[in-house]
């Protein structure tokens, strides 16, 4: 990121503050909505693990563990860039999209920084307590190497994350509808949230670990945690991650040639 | 009903859609008996019968944009409709609730039938005539309820202004406590008899249990219970809208 870039981050930043302290109830609303979600999770398998003692391989603690870098996942997303990348679908409809084209400054970059929300905050604070109390859950020993594993593939999957749902949201550039697709995204994720990668299984695989890759997303990080992953595993997650930024870049560049103003 | 008609590509992915929850039911639970038979009083195809009827029910249950509708229009002043109009509002919200729900019951029927037959389910169906029919009325009465709720929290905003962040909270709330997430049967025995005491037990839990061949001793009981609390609602609603519509300028917040 080069130093015209970092100053427009930090301007994007001021703006966004002044927007948000004007609605200042709804500054923690991520965090109310979000962190709800994931308890309710915590609770319910909780429930689950009173009647066994594994689902899969995966006992109580991996499953918290899961439930945490899910939740750690989401707290970034809904941190940095899920409002802004989220906002592209309606600039294509409205003809908005004129205005970051014409700025002197790449217009995804804009997109993605202009709608941070320090609201969201308090979120990874408590994924990183639901993590914590996992890996105490697990009673495992947390070496500089697990810790650095499990960082890096963290930083992975954020990037996945947010690739997926600019690819998803670039479709607009496209088509005149993609509800349909938005609803396909929240689908996948609502399961995926509930339910880690270690439980899918032949077409449920392929899709979940390749064409909608949400099934790795989590179950990558937790998998380079506690040991169980490989290195065919780990060129597997290395390998979506590079087919989707291809994609990404393809679709979106592409895409804006498609883009034909407020007509679109 | 003419509106649903226009949005026929709604209706197909309402119904495709439902197969989420049960993949999710279908990947976790055979997961779990591949260990143990029994999980609670569930065989795995009782649980799945359990997922493919409370699926089928709380995918009917639609009265959430209710909350959202009213909540919206009173903050930008256009639920004055709902004022000039001559029908009561609630009737209102009822009758539209209605139209949706008698249309998709047919779509959702058909895709549940469907997920039984892809997923080989052997469908575990009670047989006691009298029991399914407190079920079906408790089902009606549970979407009475929930319309109920959605216009009472809709009505809200009269009083708070700002309740978008609330609605959605109470929407992850729901999944847990409707044992749409999980059977609230496999929850520790103090937390459902506290569960009893709420409405929202009698919703699709109950329902989805009865249909499924289970507590049918609380068949009775839940009728009455869920009976009450629509009658309680209403009272409560009574008491918000008389108290609360002055507050309504009708040109927005």
């Amino acid at each position: 990121m080069n130093k015209k870039n970092m100053r427009v981050l930090r301007e994007l930043f001021y703006l966004r503050m002044h927007g948000l302290m004007v609605f200042r109830l709804d500054f923690l609303a991520p965090f109310f909505v979000d962190g709800s979600l994931f308890v309710i999770q915590l609770l319910a398998f909780g429930v689950v693990y009173g009647h066994v003692d594994a689902i899969g391989s995966w006992g109580r603690g991996e499953m918290i563990l899961y439930i945490g870098t899910f939740s750690l996942l989401n707290a970034i997303n809904m941190t940095i860039y899920f409002f802004g990348v989220n906002s592209i679908p309606y600039k294509v409809r409205s003809g908005e999209l004129d205005l970051y084209l014409s700025k002197p400054v790449s217009p995804l970059f804009r997109l993605t920084f202009e709608n941070i929300s320090p609201g969201s905050v308090p979120l990874i604070l408590m994924s990183l307590c639901i993590v914590a109390y996992g890996v105490s859950t697990l009673r495992m020993p947390l070496t500089l190497p697990v810790v650095i594993s499990y960082g890096f593939w963290v930083l992975v999957m954020i990037v996945l994350y947010y690739e997926l749902e600019v690819v998803i949201r670039s479709v607009s550039l496209y088509m005149v509808s993609m509800a349909r697709l938005e609803q396909i995204e929240e689908a996948g994720l609502e399961l995926c949230m509930k339910l880690p990668g270690i439980a899918f299984y032949g077409v449920y695989k392929v899709i979940f670990y390749l064409i909608l890759p949400y099934g790795i997303m989590a179950t990558l990080p937790v998998q380079s945690m506690i040991g169980e992953m490989n290195l065919q595993t780990a060129a597997f997650g290395i390998g979506v991650v590079a087919l989707f930024s291809a994609v990404t870049a393809v679709l979106w560049t592409q895409g804006l040639k498609h883009y034909n103003s407020a007509s679109s | 009903m003419k509106t649903q008609l226009v949005w026929r590509a709604d209706v197909i992915f309402n119904m495709v859609f439902t197969i989420t929850r049960i993949i999710f039911a279908y990947l976790l639970w055979e997961m779990v008996f591949q260990q143990k038979e029994m999980v609670g009083e569930f065989t795995f195809h009782g649980m799945m019968s359990y997922y493919i009827i409370s699926s089928f029910l709380s995918q009917l249950e639609m009265s959430e944009g209710i909350g959202i509708e009213i909540h919206e229009r009173i903050r930008n002043g256009t639920f004055s409709k709902y004022l000039v109009i001559p029908v009561g509002v609630e009737k209102y919200f009822m009758a539209m609730e209605l139209g949706i729900v008698l249309f998709y019951v047919v779509f959702d029927f058909i895709a549940a039938m469907v997920w039984v037959f892809i997923f080989r389910i052997q469908f575990v169906f009670t047989a006691d005539n009298g029991v399914i029919v407190c079920a079906v009325v408790m089902a009606v009465l549970g979407m009475v309820f929930m319309v109920q709720l959605n216009y009472f929290l809709g009505l809200l905003t009269l009083k708070y202004q700002g309740i978008g962040t609330f609605l959605m909270i109470k929407n992850n709330l729901m999944a847990l406590i409707t044992g749409t997430i999980i059977p609230l049967a496999l929850f520790p025995e103090g937390i459902v008899k506290m569960m009893r005491l709420l409405p929202f037990y009698y919703v699709t839990y109950l329902p989805a249990m009865l249909l499924s061949g289970k507590c049918g001793e609380e068949a009775w009981m839940g009728l009455m219970a869920i009976g009450c609390w629509c009658l309680a609602m209403q009272f409560i609603i009574h008491g918000t809208w008389k108290k609360y519509l002055r507050k309504y300028d009708g040109v927005g917040i």
